[in-house]
């Protein structure tokens, strides 16, 4: 437990503008009114991201009801319904749970049928009602003509589209060209087929930025065929990743995610173990239990090493004795996990690296004999001949030599996440006929000729299959808002159906799929559940051919790396117009509404940069300009930038520079190149004199009691962990990091009847990969405050996700993380200092907030020990006052009111949930049920992490984590009595690498070198 | 010269104006109270509705329940307002070929005119909201119904109203007071619609009744009602 903690470097080095942050009672003075630029971009933003206001102040206000002229059997006003569909990202579909309210989607939960996600759900997928009711998505076909935009309908498009095609269908379509987003749809597959009957000689192009065309090849290369491989953590006692994010960026992450933390439990049987080797730190790479920060570049010396040292122990020969250096230690005790575990292990490389290492990860994982076990492979639907950058290239070279004529793009935006090397932008100009189906009017719209409004995931029928294979299928939630068109509407058209019906498209080609005795009832089933039970992809056994002998690499010198890679927060750019998407603070950085340059701080200081110093990046010749921000646990010499910023035509929130709007970022794709789609080596750093300052949540609300010096012991309290050794031997040990005499009230205490509504998160589980955050922020209406606003500390996320940095090693520092939230004290200390009683008690122990008492005073806020509660600066709904964002309002959750300029606001626990489910419970005059509540936050964890329930009822999983040896509160000290309880993390280091367990029974360093009665009062 | 000074007298003048403006600011304070109030401005608001529908022809003559019309009322918050197509079970027009449903009431009533235009068209009719709370307020009509709570209780004798009028001020006071004290607005649930109904007997014993048969224990808590 002697371990060390800090947030941020700035923390760790008591800078000057930490103190300040620190020794501000409030962030910066209220009064102060965006100005200048920073205040047009606010005012855009009020315009963009999340109408009704609830403005009733004049009691004349003349309300209509509108009924419906016949209501629908089974439909009752005012009932959320809830619809199953999916969203699909990178060919890989996420099964969702829409909930609608009157026939509006209002939020997105997971599927529980899917075995995929089980009802959790990712970030992006929460997003999506934001974007659904987005004002900036393109409303209608659009032509261009000269630089001159005009709008057309459909009727026009398909008068030309039936000249440009006709013409097309005379030469077989020798120079027709489709270039496509990827996607597993088989009503795609079905059309395509119909279309290359239609036009023999016309060519299909998939392109995706966030491309996995490393894995095909390396399957390619290790068995001959291309395959998927399924990986199943329930069974890997030892999990291996190589560069590889599998439990948040892999496509099956949440399922990854699930089965881990399945096994984080040490009461519940063995824990896992998992090593991650990376150049950025990834939420894999928080959530290990050793991770050896690597260049990319260098992933291949270090497997190469650990085959070397597995192979020398599968033949039985005494390993030789580890070095001393960290690297050589964590490899060996890998090494030795890995034979000592063969079936119960995995091996996982990510989609960067290239095919060979791929390879080399089958033949070891297959050596250990994991195949079959642990993981497992199936065919590959989404294989395509040309990789996706070559497949780019080609079309670019072609448009080039003149032999391209009609060019359909199907969603994507390749014009702007086109490598740098391949000038797609150029080319686009010189095609006669190009027409972009797509969601907004984007950069590649803008140089086509026609643009056609897409139909978003919530407006369209669809099909595709989940990373297993299983497979989905959407049905509209709402008429398209937009006159719209699927993508397989469109490929319908071009195929000479003029009004494709998409229902019955998607209904005859997944018909195969469906039982042919039953196939309308089986449907209905298949639209109604949203995935096929049992579709998932069969297994195949192939076997690694031989593969030349691996080079045992040297590590390549101390040339300077850069690593792409997709944004966790805006993809590939396509959820760049996201103001929840851009706000939501990275994993890792804690930046907001920006990418950066990120260094490890060894070589910012061999660089002699500093953090917010704005740099440029050179590689191949070409440059951009970064700010810096210096990650600890960041690689050496590896320096990695998000994909998916610089947006130029991406709307207002993202940046549209027709419409004045800065571009939220720096577009890295320029830099990359078709042969380094990934990371590349070679890349030189200027420094600019300039500095730029970063939106980061991370130093904002100072949970500490005494000032940075306090800091280090204090967050030992707030997160409390231990290794699996320690906490065998002292299973309570969270219990005692913190002493204290006798608690006694100075207030009242509340008895509380009936339920008592408490909370558990369980940090062995998290992985802080922020789905929660944006999960309660669509529950619960929380607004979109902008950059400049969370410069000044003013974001409005009811549940953050703090990140702390532990250990000495600045280099190579564990994380620990901790979702806070409103903790729902019992004594809360917020109550006992307003003025006007806006903030009060419930007799079910919830810390209710009253929005029409509060005056604004902020003492509560003040009063906060965990610094949980968000106060509204500005009225950042205003928004949807204005008559013109009618649409924009719709996606207000109707159950929680809108907050206005001046009020407090905070966690409630989710109480619209909690009250829908007492009242339907008590209609029937039954009990709740354990789990019947489902919090959004806890609905939205793929790991599980958050129980909700009734304390009083000891069988309740929160009750059994309550009373869990692992549970504590955090500032218990405080007499404060929480609702929400923590578990404490454990780790499950190697032996050999642990540090030696602290003595006594889990007491803190500072614990231990002053005695107990000393000290007791300031425990 | 003698410089002016206030007479002694002088002094009592600004006790007097102290003492009036006091009892001007009272009573300013008052009249705003009591023009504010609820009781004031929102009991007898009557909006006059697209057709006259009569609740006190239908549910008070025809004795209509008044879930045959609100029929979400024990499962949903809302009471909804009845689809036009229920309107049209007894007040059908003419088809398309002019054939007028044999057991359909005033067929060709023009005060009913909208009703049949509403169904042509397929759109909405626009009601008027009567009962109107504001938007920070969650009541669920289900909650209270199936409690034993009579639609009487807010509505008023709705079956004697011609057009509905609000005849209570639905204030948050007005809320609590039932909330603390619940029995004498409670029955037996199967009574609810049965809007002329007297308690046999004690009404708060019967209401004490019911609330223990059910187990009521009205909350009084904010997020009761604000979310």
């Amino acid at each position: 437990m002697d371990k060390k903690y800090w947030r941020s470097l700035n923390e760790l080095h008591s800078t000057p503008g930490f103190e300040e942050i620190l020794h501000r009672e409030f962030p910066v003075a209220a009064s102060e009114y965006p100005e200048g630029v920073s205040r047009r971009r606010w005012m855009q933003l009020m315009g963009a991201s999340v109408a009704l206001a609830g403005v009733s102040g004049c009691r004349w206000e003349d309300e209509k009801i509108s009924p419906s002229v016949s209501r629908p059997e089974g439909r009752i006003p005012g009932v959320p319904q809830k619809y199953a569909t999916f969203m699909e990202l990178g060919g890989l579909a996420e099964s969702l749970l829409v909930t609608c309210y009157d026939g509006r989607p209002i939020k997105v939960e997971g599927n529980p049928d899917s075995p995929q996600n089980q009802g959790s759900s990712t970030v992006f997928a929460q997003s999506e009602t934001l974007s659904l009711y987005d004002p900036d998505r393109a409303v209608g076909v659009v032509e261009r003509k000269e630089g001159t935009r005009y709008a057309r309908d459909w009727q026009a498009f398909l008068d030309y589209a039936d000249t440009v095609l006709g013409q097309a269908r005379q030469d077989g379509g020798a120079k027709l060209r489709v270039l496509a987003d990827v996607s597993s749809s088989a009503t795609r597959r079905n059309l395509q087929e119909k279309f290359a009957a239609l036009y023999p000689q016309a060519r299909w192009y998939d392109y995706t930025a966030n491309s996995r065309d490393n894995i095909y090849a390396g399957s390619k290369l290790a068995f001959g065929e291309v395959v998927r491989p399924h990986f199943d953590l329930s069974k890997a006692n030892i999990v291996v990743c190589l560069d590889e994010d599998l439990l948040s960026e892999h496509s099956a992450g949440m399922l990854h995610t699930r089965e881990w933390a399945a096994r984080r439990d040490p009461a519940a049987g063995e824990m896992n173990r998992m090593y991650a080797v990376e150049s950025r730190f990834t939420t894999t790479g928080l959530a290990a239990d050793h991770r050896l920060p690597s260049r990319s570049v260098d992933i291949g010396f270090y497997l190469a090493r650990l085959e070397a040292q597995v192979q020398a122990r599968l033949a039985g020969k005494t390993p030789e004795p580890a070095g001393d250096e960290y690297a050589d230690k964590v490899l060996a005790a890998m090494a030795e996990d890995l034979v000592a575990n063969q079936g119960a292990a995995l091996i996982a490389i990510g989609a960067n690296q290239p095919a060979e290492l791929q390879a080399r990860v089958h033949k070891l994982n297959e050596q250990l004999g994991n195949v079959g076990k642990t993981i497992r492979y199936s065919k590959e639907p989404l294989a395509t001949d040309l990789a996706a950058a070559e497949a780019l290239r080609k079309l670019t070279d072609e448009i080039q030599a003149g032999s391209v004529e009609t060019l359909v793009i199907l969603g994507g935006n390749p014009a702007y996440n086109a490598p740098g090397d391949i000038d797609l932008v150029s080319a686009l100009s010189k095609v006669p006929h190009s027409i972009h189906l797509g969601e907004y009017e984007d950069e590649t719209s803008l140089l086509c000729k026609w643009h056609l409004p897409k139909t978003h995931p919530f407006e369209q029928w669809g099909d595709a299959r989940s990373y297993d294979g299983t497979l989905c299928v959407a049905q509209p939630l709402i008429e398209p808002l937009h006159d719209g068109k699927s993508e397989v509407e469109l490929l319908a058209i071009l195929c000479g159906d003029k009004h494709p019906v998409a229902l019955d498209l998607v209904k005859e080609a997944v018909k195969g799929s469906l039982d042919s005795m039953t196939v309308n009832a089986s449907w209905r089933r298949l639209v109604h559940d949203g995935v096929l039970k049992g579709s998932a992809l069969e297994a195949v056994s192939p076997k690694v051919k031989s593969l030349p002998a691996a080079k045992l690499t040297e590590a390549a010198g101390e040339e300077l790396e850069l690593v792409f890679y997709i944004s966790p927060q805006v993809y590939d750019g396509r959820f760049a117009n996201s103001g929840w998407l851009q706000e939501t603070p990275d994993n890792l950085t804690k930046i907001t509404w920006d990418n950066a340059a990120i260094i490890a701080p060894a070589t910012a200081k061999k660089l002699g940069v500093e953090f917010g110093s704005v740099v440029k990046l050179i590689l191949d010749g070409k440059s951009i300009e970064l700010p810096v921000y210096v990650l600890p646990g960041q690689a050496p010499n590896s320096i990695s930038v998000a994909l998916g910023y610089g947006r130029t035509a991406a709307g207002l929130v993202g940046g549209d520079v027709a419409r004045d709007v800065k571009p939220v970022g720096e577009n890295i794709a320029a830099l990359q190149s078709k042969a380094a789609m990934n990371f590349a080596a070679g890349l030189k750093l200027e420094k600019t004199g300039k500095e730029y300052e970063l939106a980061i949540t991370q130093d904002h609300h100072s949970i500490d009691a005494v000032g940075a010096g306090e800091i280090h012991g204090r967050v030992g309290q707030l997160v409390r962990e231990a290794n699996l050794s320690e906490y065998k031997s002292h299973p309570d040990f969270a219990k005692h990091v913190t002493h204290h005499p006798p608690l006694e009230s100075l207030w009242e205490e509340l008895s509380y009847e009936g339920q008592a509504w408490g909370m558990s998160i369980d940090l062995t589980k998290c992985i802080g990969c922020n789905a929660c955050s944006v999960a309660c922020q669509a529950e619960n209406n929380v607004p979109v405050v902008g950059r400049e606003q969370v410069l000044k500390s003013r974001e409005m996320h009811w549940l953050r996700v703090d990140r702390y940095f532990t250990g000495d090693d600045v280099d190579n520092p564990g994380v620990s993380i901790q979702p806070m939230l409103c903790q729902q004290c019992e004594l809360a200390p917020c109550e006992q200092v307003c003025p006007v009683a806006a903030t009060v008690h419930t007799d079910e122990g919830l810390n209710d907030m009253v929005y029409n008492r509060c005056v604004g005073t902020r003492y509560c806020a003040n009063n906060c020990p965990y610094k949980v509660r968000r106060f509204n600066y500005f009225n950042f709904n205003k928004v949807y006052e204005d008559p013109n964002r009618k649409l924009q309002a719709l996606v207000l959750n109707p159950e929680v009111t809108v907050r206005h300029r001046g009020v407090m606001e905070k966690c409630t626990y989710c109480v619209q949930r909690i009250k829908a489910v007492q009242i339907d419970a008590k209609n029937d005059q039954r009990p709740i049920k354990d789990g019947e509540i489902v919090t959004a936050c806890q609905q939205a964890c793929s790991a599980k992490a958050i129980e909700f329930g009734d304390l009083k009822n000891e069988k309740s999983l929160v009750a059994q984590a309550h009373a869990s040896p692992r549970s504590y509160a955090v500032l218990s000290e405080l007499n404060i009595k929480p609702r929400t309880a923590y578990l404490a993390r454990i780790l499950n280091p190697h032996p050999s690498l642990a540090k030696p367990d602290s003595e006594g029974h889990g007491h803190g360093e500072a614990h231990a070198e002053a005695d107990h009665p000393k000290t007791a009062e300031k425990h | 010269m003698d410089r002016f000074l206030f007479p002694k007298w002088a002094n009592s003048i600004i006790s007097v104006l102290g003492a009036l403006g006091g009892v001007g600011a009272l009573y300013v304070l008052g009249m705003v109270a009591f023009g504010a109030s609820p009781e004031t401005t929102d009991v007898g608001y009557q909006p006059e509705q697209p057709l006259p529908f009569s609740h006190a022809l239908h549910a008070g003559k025809l004795k209509l329940d008044c879930r045959y019309c609100h029929n979400t009322v024990e499962v949903a918050g809302h009471a909804a307002i009845p689809p036009t197509a229920t309107c049209l079970n007894c007040h059908s027009g003419a088809d398309a070929n002019g054939v007028v449903n044999t057991v359909s009431v005033h067929s060709t009533s023009t005060k009913l005119a909208p009703i049949r235009e509403s169904q042509a068209t397929g759109k909405s009719m626009q009601w008027r909201r009567v009962h109107d709370l504001p938007d920070y307020v969650y009541f669920n009509h289900s909650a209270h119904v199936r409690r034993g709570v009579s639609c009487v209780a807010c509505h008023g004798r709705v079956d004697k109203m011609e057009t509905v009028t609000q005849v209570k001020p639905l204030s948050m006071g007005w809320c609590l007071e039932c909330h603390r004290h619940p029995e004498p607005n409670l029955r037996p649930p199967e009574f609810v619609t049965k809007l002329d109904w007297v308690a046999d007997g004690d009404p708060h014993e019967v209401g004490e009744k019911v609330r223990k048969e059910l187990n009521l224990n009205p909350s009084t808590n904010c997020s009761t009602c604000h979310r």
